[in-house]
């Protein structure tokens, strides 16, 4: 293993040197190469070559710009629209600079194509086409650049920024970061403009060299100044791990191109992971959320991660695939081990996901306890944390078991363990098993809720006062509390939906005028439809009618419609009433006794 | 106004001039022949007493009325497109120089000088390539000066909306156009050159004599650029001179929605709201044609420049009630103004 480490050692120290050679060679070579490029660019500019590529250039230009400005006067006015907006809060300045980004973007990619399309269209002499379309590209890398660190940093628009950065920060951080980028975006299609086009391989090292180094200053620059040590908080100043991380990516640039692309990337990645809170948690300033920024937060870390690694592998060429498939058992072991990695984020995000909706919802309703009215939500009050344990339960296992299969441990033995143990449980608590399912359905049919009076297939009745797992408790009027196991709850006879209707007697002597009585119970009807505090119980008036004829007895059937639970009360009051009726008109209800004829 | 309106008319005149000098350097997609068959109809007209008359006063008054605007701005709160036009108009005249000089008094100092397509095509693609790249500059910035300005005329008239699908691809044709005759006329007159031994030896007689008198030309020229370059610094003068005599008579004025502008004394409304960030429609650029940067007054009208005749009208046609101005126009003062925007900011042509 050490010989090994060694090994590699020396030779990446060969590379090294070799590398810092070629450098210097460069920065040696350079001048006299640029200045015999120089005059062989102005003689190849002074020709009818020139002229005629010049001509083009302008004409590609026009192209573009026609094109983009037939866009623009479609697009101008949204544009327009949207940076008049006065955005109220992060999370609108984020979707309104979404929708400015793509209007601008559009545009850029309409020229872009329309200027390489063009291109198409003429002979020009060797190489100038690369140089046309290598500009292009520069022209929209910078263009593009800008649109996106003008959009995010937003230099004299306080309201519309991405971005923690104080307004005194930000219009030269724009610049600083436009500068980093356009000498990079320089370095890259200049550089390779010299090198396949010129044949000015020197030239295109140094020039590499140049914008390198200035490139990394700038960003030294930014890491130093931005991120100052905090006075307030004793903590590892956070200028310090990023100026380290610049100037190690440069080192490393030294030594090695390649590898600096990756260490670039690598440090891209560790930056954001240390500024990302702050910058999630930017948009929701003004809120008391704490649990979704969360769970943007471990989201974006984890995309960071991801697209960092997608990057790299597509910079170092690394044939994924093959690489999966390889038969180094470590690396099987560590990208194994990436898989579980994300399977417990992506468990972790779905989980707070679940929570955050089922605790928000939980926190609109109010409690309600046996003393308060019932209402639609005590179903829901009910229902939710049941859902929220088998969530749990159902995610912990499903993480479990993927986790195992991702390591490669065969699951199916240990399901099939599983699937044995459930059925000997499932048999031992069968009983168990059906009040637990019945009473999910009870309560997803939403057969009663808390604090309604209902009548079960035994004889249990009662108030509603608890709904757990298994039973429900009913309190009867009486003072009982019955625990009835939703299995031999049976049919539910609620008397506490919508509406009850109540019927009473009325016996009167046999010589009274029965639609007189009608009209004095329909008036007495309408006085308690009429009265302020009744009035509101009562769905449908006090109606009566003759019902039976007895020996000396009228009897006469009363009926109204009211509110579950109000019917007892009520019927009192039209008792009460209908007597006060009766004995002003001096009618006795029916006494019961029989006149019995004597024949004398 | 009056001035304005001049201005767009001798700029009208030579954009025609322009457009008929570029659609005779298309026939050359066509061949050099055809260009010099075509010239009698596309450059004759021009080449009259009257036509030449006309071209140069029109040149003469565009240029003089552009710097006059410079020197009357009162700051430099302008829109995107009025930069350009600006940079664009003043960029014209030394780069036209030289070619105006060479085919307008070539044939003064030599006569029989031959300033044909042929023999200028022959300077520009063979002999000195430089003058090429400034013809070509100019035709860029000539017709983009051009284009620009028709379009920020054309664009407020109510029939833009049925010829500007027309127009808008046609201000771009023109220019592409005539550089695909420029550059395929070039390959015709390198064949020309090198297979024909006659013409060469006409085109470098020719050169020859003009040779001769490049010095007195050449000093002509650096004449005119010399008086040209005081005079684009006497206007910049008068109005760096203007905007930094009035630097601290700062005013202010409140907006609707408790925006607020803060600026220099006399400057428009508009130009307040421009220079403080407030979102303001304005879609003529301040010229008091368009009508979309009107306001009502809320208070302090009084503190207001007096409406213009131009004003009136422009208030007039779109349908204004009582109190409302021009915020291009309307000049202020002195603090206390209050002014609510009418139309939304975000408002087009």
């Amino acid at each position: 293993m050490s010989q090994t480490l060694a090994g590699w050692s020396v030779h990446a120290l060969a590379d090294a040197t070799a590398r810092m050679d070629a450098l210097r060679a460069d920065l040696l070579r350079a001048p006299e190469e640029l200045r015999s490029l120089a005059a062989a660019t102005y003689a190849a500019i002074m020709s009818p070559g020139g002229v005629a590529s010049f001509t083009y250039v302008v004409i590609l230009l026009l192209v573009g710009i026609g094109v983009e400005w037939l866009y623009w006067t479609y697009a101008y006015s949204p544009l327009r629209a949207i940076q008049s907006t006065a955005p109220e809060s992060s999370r609108q300045a984020l979707r309104l600079a979404s929708r400015r980004v793509g209007l601008v973007v559009s545009g850029l990619l309409i020229f872009t194509v329309a200027a390489i399309g063009a291109s198409a269209a003429f002979s020009w002499p060797a190489g100038v086409q690369e140089l046309v379309v290598a500009a292009t590209l520069l022209l929209l890398v910078l263009r593009l650049a800008w649109t996106l660190i003008s959009t995010v940093l937003a230099p004299g628009r306080q309201a519309m920024r991405l971005v923690p950065v104080p307004e005194a920060r930000a219009g030269w951080l724009a610049a600083a970061a436009m500068s980093v980028v356009a000498l990079l975006a320089l370095g890259a299609f200049l550089a390779g403009v010299l090198e396949r086009v010129a044949g000015a391989p020197h030239a295109a090292g140094a020039l590499r060299f140049v914008t390198v180094t200035a490139a990394s200053l700038f960003l030294l620059i930014i890491a130093l100044a931005c991120f100052g040590r905090s006075r307030n908080a004793p903590r590892f100043p956070r200028s310090f791990v990023l100026a380290a991380l610049v100037v190690a990516v440069y080192g490393v640039w030294l030594m090695s191109a390649r590898a600096a692309t990756i260490a670039a990337i690598a440090a891209a990645v560790v930056a954001l992971q240390i500024g990302l809170r702050p910058m999630v948690f930017f948009f929701w300033q003004d809120h008391d959320e704490r649990v979704l920024p969360s769970i943007v937060l471990s989201a974006a870390r984890f995309v960071a991660l991801l697209a960092g690694l997608g990057v790299g592998a597509l910079v170092v060429d690394a044939p994924l695939l093959a690489l999966a498939a390889a038969e180094s058992p470590g690396l099987r072991l560590v990208l194994r081990l990436l898989g579980v990695a994300t399977l417990a984020l992506l468990t972790h995000v779905v989980w707070i996901t679940i929570r955050t909706a089922i605790d928000q919802r939980l926190s609109r309703i109010r409690p309600a306890g046996p003393l308060h009215e019932p209402d639609e939500h005590s179903r829901l009050l009910t229902l939710l944390p049941l859902l929220r344990v088998t969530a749990a339960v159902l995610l912990v296992v499903m993480l479990v078991l993927s986790s195992l299969w991702a390591l490669g441990i065969e699951i199916t033995p240990v399901l099939a363990g599983a699937g044995v143990v459930g059925l000997a449980i499932g048999f031992g608590a069968q009983a168990l098993v059906r009040d637990v399912i019945g009473g999910v359905f009870y309560l997803a049919e939403d057969a009663f809720r808390i604090g309604e009076y209902i009548e079960a297939g035994g004889n249990t009745k009662g108030t509603v006062e608890r709904i757990t797992l298994r039973t429900v408790a009913l309190r009867h009027h009486n003072g009982p509390l019955h625990f009835v196991p939703y299995g031999s709850l049976g049919t539910v006879r609620n008397t506490s939906r919508d509406w009850v209707v109540e019927k009473f007697n009325l016996p009167l002597p046999i010589e009274v005028d029965s639609e007189k009585i009608r009209k004095l119970i329909k008036k007495v009807g309408e006085e308690m439809m009429a009265d302020p505090e009744l009035g509101r119980l009562m769905m449908e008036p006090l109606k009566g009618k003759l019902y039976r004829v007895d020996p000396g007895v009228k009897v006469f059937r009363c009926k109204f419609r009211t509110a579950p639970g109000r019917q007892f009360d009520l019927r009192a009051q039209a008792y009460k009433r209908i007597e006060g009726a009766l004995r002003k008109m001096e009618i006795q209800f029916a006494d019961g006794r029989l006149p019995v004829a004597t024949g004398a | 106004m009056r001035l304005r309106r001049l201005r767009l008319l001798t700029g009208l005149v030579l954009m025609a001039f322009v457009t008929g000098h570029m659609a005779n350097l298309m026939l050359g997609m066509h061949s050099l022949a055809a260009m010099e068959s075509g010239r009698p109809w596309l450059m004759g007209p021009w080449r009259s007493a009257a036509g030449q008359g006309l071209l140069v006063c029109s040149a003469l008054v565009h240029l003089a009325l552009g710097l006059y605007a410079i020197a009357a701005r009162r700051s430099l709160a302008m829109s995107r497109m009025d930069w350009v036009q600006l940079f664009l108009g003043l960029a014209t005249p030394p780069l036209l120089l030289n070619h105006a000089i060479v085919m307008h008094m070539a044939g003064e100092v030599t006569p029989n000088f031959d300033s044909t397509y042929g023999q200028m095509l022959a300077v520009y693609w063979s002999f000195s390539p430089g003058y090429a790249f400034q013809q070509l500059g100019v035709v860029m910035v000539v017709w983009i000066h051009a284009a620009v300005g028709l379009y920020s005329w054309l664009v407020l008239k109510p029939a833009w909306t049925r010829i500007g699908g027309f127009v808008l691809p046609l201000l771009f044709a023109v220019p592409i156009l005539a550089l695909l005759g420029f550059a395929e006329s070039g390959r015709e007159v390198l064949e020309k050159l090198a297979n024909d031994a006659a013409w060469r030896e006409h085109i470098g007689v020719n050169l020859r004599r003009v040779v001769g008198v490049t010095d007195p030309l050449n000093a002509l020229q650096a004449k005119l650029l010399v008086a040209y370059g005081v005079l684009v610094l006497a206007a910049a003068g008068v109005l760096a001179a203007r905007i930094l005599r009035e630097r601290f008579a700062r005013v202010t004025i409140a907006y609707d929605g408790g925006l607020e502008a803060q600026g220099r004394r006399g400057l428009s409304i508009l130009e307040l709201a421009r220079l403080s960030g407030v979102p303001h429609a304005h879609v003529c650029s301040g010229r008091g044609r368009c009508g979309t940067c009107r306001v009502r007054v809320d208070a302090g009208a009084d503190q207001l420049s007096p409406m213009s005749g131009d004003e009136r009208a422009t208030l007039a046609r779109v349908g204004a009630g009582q109190g409302e101005r021009l915020a291009c126009q309307a000049r202020v003062a002195d603090s206390g103004v209050v002014a609510t925007r009418l139309l939304p900011p975000w408002i087009g042509p």
